[in-house]
Order: structure tokens, then sequence, then C-alpha cells
């Protein structure tokens, strides 16, 4: 393990994204993080035990382990080990409570009511090892009239006021095309849980992390917050548009020779941009009063940008975005998901990378998103196979015999795939 | 129940230095959160005031609402560093720093002879903080960018929004906010580091520990959150696409007061809401117990969800599926959130502590039980602290009184009559 938290060891039990997301940015900040899976619930993002998998490998076999095959458990699990045992049996307890001692960060994302089930609360764990870090992030937090109720991102997204400000002006309110909460509360957890790390190097002492998705996005939209409680004023949903610069948009330029509609994202913030955007375009703007400067195009902004699609309709794509971006214009070509993984500045950058998978083979997919001077960060695992690292890790922890290994493999307390 | 502010505890970053010379929303709200976590945050400002002062909405009396929000908790010094006298007065100051924020255009820093190397020479275990559209190096380090190209770059406004309608962006700020974050958190693992590898010199020669520059890029902060769509569609070996249609099975969708989030993503959900609704034929059928099978025959139980739902008030509906554990998404607007009771019980929406009278903000994102986040002071108006802080920097009073009268130094002599902030520099020219 390479990178800033180099040494620094979570044992962890989170699932789907949001715990994921956020003990993945330890890893691959250099923690080394070891997942404990559950296979009587295995990860909502493995899927279940059973075919088909809607968002499997489709080019590979995936009837034998359709688990290990999971492209959204695979895209949020790298860096990270993975052992299995069940908390339901009093020794498999025992086991993962032996493990405790050895972990600098305890993180999960059950709902509330089943770590207090499971005897795993942060005074439990804190018996066991006085200076740890326990993460919790759930729905809406440990206390408080909701904390019992469930919620995942697409139902965070409503009741964080996210949903209200996303869409476009004439139309309803929207969630993202992807569970977004859950990416804003990973980043708030690990946040969180380096922050308490910083306490614990200058203490000495561990505390209890307590997130509530609701409000890890409630604060990321504090500003829209700010203006209600200021002004009394809703935010209104708008599209693509900017409260304060014009033009700000995404425009429909010429499509694919298969039909496929293509699209450039365009913005000017300062005048500067904005005088550049008129001498690509070369439509007399720039002599047009009802564009003289910001004020009279946001004005004006619906003329403006009726006048930008009807220039940029019959514009190939990334030659319009290049040529902008060029000019000094803020733009971009609006990407879909298998043209990001091909961008080449997040290849040459190491933010998309290749890892070889044991089951899945060989993808491009997003690894870390930051940049250190001197702790340089590598991702070295992809995402594990459940229970792939049981034996190495109770060898390395417990000083776990084969035999006593072999035994536990036959009480089915550990092991891979659905328990027999 | 926890309240959050009233716990006297010291912070986790307290005695930490940040000098923040932001001018995005991105490396703003990233210091926001090391002044929120207990640090003290020096926020410099060009002349002509922080480029975020300048963005709608502004209050009746001028003051700009993001920069109310995001400039909140530090302590703001007015300084020209396109002058080489302001410069040499910014080397002095880093040597107090144990961070160092910024979101210039790559190369500026270095062009005024203050490149990451040198800052830490200065300073020996600065954490320099770079947070960019694009990144420090690489194809795209000098195209300007924002929000709206990190979400275009990222693949987010290709799923974002209705098939026949443009792509759209992940909602206004949120690539700045979420690169806030990440870049916080990097820097605080970057502090850890900087712990690990202190006094490595041994007691002749301590050390403060390795400093660091950590390069942060917008659009990859959100290509990281893009992760699983990405993955996805490499899998499939086909796009992720927008919504045909609003519809239950991808987001909100009309009830009788509002709009409503029903996510069925595990059996028992959809058979409680199936019984909730009255369709108790739906929640006996054996086959759509299956969530692939939902997906593939929605002629079979979709619209008649919808029927079913618009009779339903939203927060009747949500206590009902709450009860039976179903996961369920009124959408509430900042009215509702700003009323409601299990945010008002954990103490969620908070006041600064010097502006009681003051609006209310969004509280901590995060609870941490020994060193709660804590919102103590207002935006400042700009060069609110410039003497002050200068005073504290130790800085000769001689100096100071030659930088106020050449007009590289400003510091508020009165509260600034209300009225936008004179605006000398273009909103976003720096970036």
């Amino acid at each position: 393990m390479s990178g800033p938290l180099a040494g620094v060891r979570g044992i962890v039990l989170t699932q789907a994204w949001a715990g994921t997301y956020c003990t993945e940015l330890l890893a691959m900040a250099g923690a080394d993080i070891i997942q404990l899976e559950v296979r009587k619930r295995p990860d909502s993002w493995r899927g279940t035990y059973a075919t088909p998998m809607a968002d499997a490998v489709a080019q590979v076999p995936t009837a034998e382990h359709p688990w290990n095959v999971n492209g959204l458990f695979n895209s949020v699990n790298l860096g990270k080990r993975s052992f299995t045992v069940d908390l339901s049996t009093p020794e498999g307890l025992a086991i993962y409570r032996a493990l405790v001692p050895f972990a600098d960060i305890v993180a999960e994302n059950f709902s509330p009511r089943v770590v207090g089930n499971l005897g795993l609360s942060y005074e439990e764990l804190k018996a066991i090892k006085p200076d740890v870090i326990v993460a919790s992030l759930s729905a809406y937090g440990h206390d408080g009239p909701w904390a019992n109720i469930p919620g995942i991102g697409g139902t965070i997204e409503p009741t964080s006021g996210m949903s209200a400000l996303l869409g476009y002006p004439d139309g309803p309110p929207m969630n993202s095309g992807q569970m977004y909460p859950d990416a804003v509360a990973g980043l708030y957890g690990f946040a969180a849980i380096v922050t308490a790390l910083h306490q614990r190097d200058r203490t000495g002492e561990g505390q209890y992390v307590d997130l509530s998705m609701q409000e890890a996005n409630l604060a990321n939209i504090g500003d829209s917050a700010l203006q209600y409680t200021l002004t009394g004023e809703q935010r209104p949903r708008l599209g693509n548009r900017h409260l304060t610069f014009a033009p700000h948009g995404i425009y429909a330029v010429q499509p694919t020779a298969e039909g496929t509609r293509r699209w450039v994202a365009l913005a000017a913030e300062t005048e500067a941009q904005w005088a550049a955007l008129c001498a690509v375009a070369d439509r007399g703007w720039d002599t047009d009063a009802r564009f003289a400067d910001n004020a009279a195009r946001k004005q004006h902004e619906d003329d403006l940008d009726r006048a930008i699609a009807e220039w940029a309709a019959s514009e190939d794509r990334d030659a319009l975005a290049d040529r902008l971006s060029a000019a000094g214009v803020i733009a971009a070509p609006v990407l879909d998901s298998l043209e990001v993984s091909a961008d080449p500045v997040l290849r040459a950058r190491g933010v998309v990378i290749e890892l070889d998978h044991p089951e899945a083979g060989r993808w491009p997919q997003v690894g870390a998103p930051f940049h250190f001077s001197k702790a340089v960060t590598k991702v070295e695992r992809p995402a594990p196979l459940q229970g792939q690292h049981s034996l190495e890790v109770f060898r390395e922890f417990l000083g776990m015999s084969d035999e006593q290994y072999e035994e536990l493999l036959a009480k089915n307390i550990t092991g891979e795939g659905p328990p027999q | 129940m926890t309240t959050g502010q009233d716990q006297p505890t010291e912070s986790a970053l307290h005695g930490l230095q940040v000098l923040d010379l932001s001018t995005s929303v991105a490396a703003a709200w990233c210091s926001r959160l090391f002044a929120d976590f207990g640090a003290d945050v020096a926020l410099v400002e060009p002349l002509g005031g922080h480029p975020l002062r300048a963005h709608a909405p502004a209050t009746e009396d001028g003051r700009g609402i993001p920069a109310e929000h995001l400039l909140a908790n530090k302590r703001s010094l007015v300084l020209d560093l396109e002058a080489e006298s302001g410069r040499e007065l910014l080397r002095d100051l880093v040597t107090h720093a144990d961070v160092l924020i910024e979101s210039f255009a790559p190369g500026v820093l270095a062009g005024w002879g203050l490149d990451a190397e040198t800052l830490e020479a200065i300073r020996p275990g600065l954490v320099v903080v770079s947070v960019t559209a694009h990144g420090q190096d690489g194809a795209y380090a000098a195209l300007p960018g924002n929000d709206l190209t990190s979400s275009a770059r990222s693949g987010w406004a290709s799923i974002n929004g209705f098939a026949a309608q443009p792509p759209l962006q992940a909602t206004q700020y949120q690539g700045s906010y979420c690169t806030g974050v990440l870049a916080y958190a990097a820097a605080v693992a970057a502090l850890h580091h900087r712990a690990v590898t202190a006094d490595s010199g041994g007691p002749e020669r301590p050390s403060p520990g390795d400093g660091q520059h950590l390069d942060i890029s917008e659009f990859e902060v959100m290509a990281s959150t893009f992760a699983p769509a990405l993955l996805r569609a490499q899998y499939a070996g086909e796009v992720g696409a927008r919504k045909e249609t609003m519809d239950v099975t991808g987001g909100p969708v009309p009830v009788a007061d509002g709009f409503f989030a029903l996510t069925l993503s595990r059996a028992h959900f959809y058979r409680d809401a199936m019984s909730v609704l009255g369709l108790d034929d739906l929640a006996d059928d054996e086959q759509l117990q299956e969530g692939w099978y939902r997906n593939e025959h929605r002629e079979l139980w979709v619209d008649r969800v919808h029927t079913a739902m618009a009779g339903w008030s939203r927060r009747d509906l949500f206590d009902e599926l709450g009860v039976r554990r179903v996961v369920a998404g009124p959408v509430f607007a900042m009215n509702e959130l700003t009323d409601n009771e299990h945010l008002r019980a954990r103490g969620f929406w908070v006041r600064a502590d010097d502006d009681p009278e003051g609006p209310e903000h969004t509280g901590a994102p995060v609870k941490l039980s020994a060193t709660p986040w804590r919102l103590r002071t207002r935006a400042p108006r700009p060069g609110e602290h410039t003497l002050a802080l200068l005073g504290e920097y130790d800085v000769e009073e001689e100096r100071v009184q030659t930088l106020l009268a050449a007009g590289v130094l400003v510091a508020e002599a009165t509260p600034v009559t209300p009225g936008a902030p004179s605006m000398q520099r273009a909103p976003g020219a720096m970036r």
C-alpha cells in the first residue's frame, strides 16, 4: 500500500455505494481496507445470487459466480480485501471481534438497528479497541425521529432537497441518472474519517462518526438553503443555466452518421470568454445590443440560447469543443459513459485505469481522483471476489491454521458464494 | 437529542493555520470545511473582492448569497497579489501556514515565483492544495472549465435528464461541492502523512514532516462519482441512457400534493408498497417479485402504480411506507426542510455563533462525536480582518501602513455601506 494513509487499517462492513465508496477512497489513499461480507445477506451491489444479472459482464459466462462480476460492486471496491464470516453465529461474531484490535477504523452502512442487533455499536467496539474510529453512514442518522426510517440514494435525493433543484426550468423535479446522493455521502464519510484520524494523531483518542445521507446532501446544496432562509425563495430548477452567467448551456450539434444526437456544453463567465465565443461563432453577436454585457445576456438569455443553438446545430462536436476551448471559452463535449473511459487525460493522469479482475477480466474503470506529490498513491488491487481473502486475513491477524479454517468452512461460518 | 453545536469540546483542526487563496466554489468549499472543523482560515481576497461575491442571488443589501455561505467561518484579508510587494507579504504569511489552498489557473503561482516547491521551501511541511477544473498537467490543464463542463466530461450529463431533451448537468454547483470535500479530505490525509513522517530528522534536527502538493481536478472528481455507471457500461457494452419518461422506476412521480420517489429495489419494498397502495393483485403476483422481471414488464404494473399514488399526499404515503421499512422519497423543498422535525431534532440548522440574529445555515454534513463541526462566524466583509491578521502574524506596522498607502493591502475602515462590493476584476477571471 502506498499513499498518505499507508499504515492505517480499516476493518469495515460497508455495502452498496455510500459506504463502499467512503472506504474505497480510504483504500485508494493507501489504507489497508478489509471488507467483511455477510453471505446470508450479500451486498446489494453484488446482486442476489441468482441470475439473470442486469449489471454483470455481458461477455463472460456469469452463471458460476455472478456476484463476483457485478459492475456496480466492482466499480467501488478497488484496493480492498474481502473476508466472510457469519455474524449471526457466536463463532463468527467472535472472529470479527478478535479482528477489531487490529483496526484503526470501523465503518458500516447498515440501518441503525442492525448494528445494535449485532453487538457492534461504538461503545462495544470501543471496549475492545479504545482508540478506534467508528463511522456509521445511514439514511437519516443514528438519532432523531426518523433514525429508523430506511433510505437509499434514490429516496434521499428527494428528501434532501436535491431533486427539487434538478430538472428543466419548465419540468418536474428529477432524480439524477444514478443514485448521486450515495457518492456525496461517501465523500463526506471519507472526510469525516480522516478528520477523526487527525484528531487521534493529536490526542490518541478515537471517536464516533454519525453520517446522515440526508444531511450530507443538504449541506452540499447549502447556498440554496441559505437563499431560502435569507429571502424566503426556493431556488428554481435551472436546467443547465447559471444564476449569474450567460451563456451557460448544453447545445445540440451534428448527430453522428448513425443518427445519435450529440451535444456541446459551453459557457462564458467573463467578457473575455464571451468575446472569444463571438469570434469563433462569427455571427455578429459582438455588436448585438441584446448581448452587450453579462447583464444584457442574462436578460435576453432565451434569444441568446436560440442563437447559439442555431449556430451549433451543424457543427462537429469535438471540433467545436476544441475550437472553443483553444479560444479560451469554457466548453466541453458531452461524453457518454464509454467515451469517458477513453478520455486521454483521464488515462494519462491515471484516473481511468485497467486492472485484471480474476473473474471479470480487464476493463477500464475509475481509480483515485487525487494526486499527491510525495505520498504517491497507486491502486493495485481490483475489487475483491467475495471472501477472496478470508484465509489470508485469518492467518495474518489471528494466526489461524489451515485446519481451523477448514472447520469454519465446514460449519459455513466462512466461505464464498451462497451459504449451503 | 444531539445538538452538535453546544458541545464545548476542542475542534479536530484547532491550531491549524490555513491560507485560503481560493477563487472558485470548489476551493472555497474546501477551505470552508477546514474552518468548520476548527482550523483558522485566512481568506486572501483580491482587490475587487473574492470572485464568488459577484455570484447571484444577492440579499436586499447587495451581499451575494453563495459567498455568504461559502466564505463563512473565515477571516478576510484583502491583498493584491498582482503587485510584487503583495507577493512578498504573501511569502511572509506562508511562513505561518500549515495548508495553502489555491485555484488559480495552473502556472499562475509559478509565474509569481510561488510554485509549490518554493512554497514548501519557505514553510517546510506545508500542504499546498491546488483545485482546478482539469488538473495541473495533461492536455486540458490550460483549458477553462466549470460545473457545466465537469458534468459534460465526466459522463454525468449524459445520464441526467430526459432522453428527448438536452443532457442535464449535475445541479448547479454540485461538481464544485464534491471537489471541495474531496480536496479537503485529501489534504487532511496529507496532514496525517505529515504527522507520521514528523521528527524523522531526530531530536537534533526536528522535522515538521513531509509537506505535499495536492492536485485535485473538478472533472476527475466527477468522473470518480460516475464510476459505477462507467464500469456498468463497459461490462454491458452499451452506454447508459437518459430516462425516456417520468416513471416511478426512475425518479419522482406526481402525487396529490407534489412528487414522490418510490425505489422498489428489494422484493419486500415492492410487495409492501403495492399492498399500501391497495394493489393487492400486484403485491401477490409471483413473477413481479423479481426486479428484473418488473423492469422488463413495466406495462403490467407501472401505470396502475402511478394512478394509485396520485391519490396520496406525500407525508401520508411516507409515513405508511416508513413503518413498513420501505424506502420512500417525498420531494421536499427548502421551506419543508427548514421546518422538518427530524432535522430540527438533530440540530441540523444553525446560526453562526457571532450572528445570533442572522439567517440559519445548513449545519454539519457529518457529525463527529468528540470534535464537532461548528459555524463560528458569518462571512467576513472584504478586508474585515486585514489588520487583525497582520498583527497576529507580527507584520511590522510601518510595512502595513506602506502597503495600505500603496493600495496593495486593503483594510475595512468602516462597515461596507449597503450595495455590492466593488468588483474591479471580472468574476472568474482567475480561473
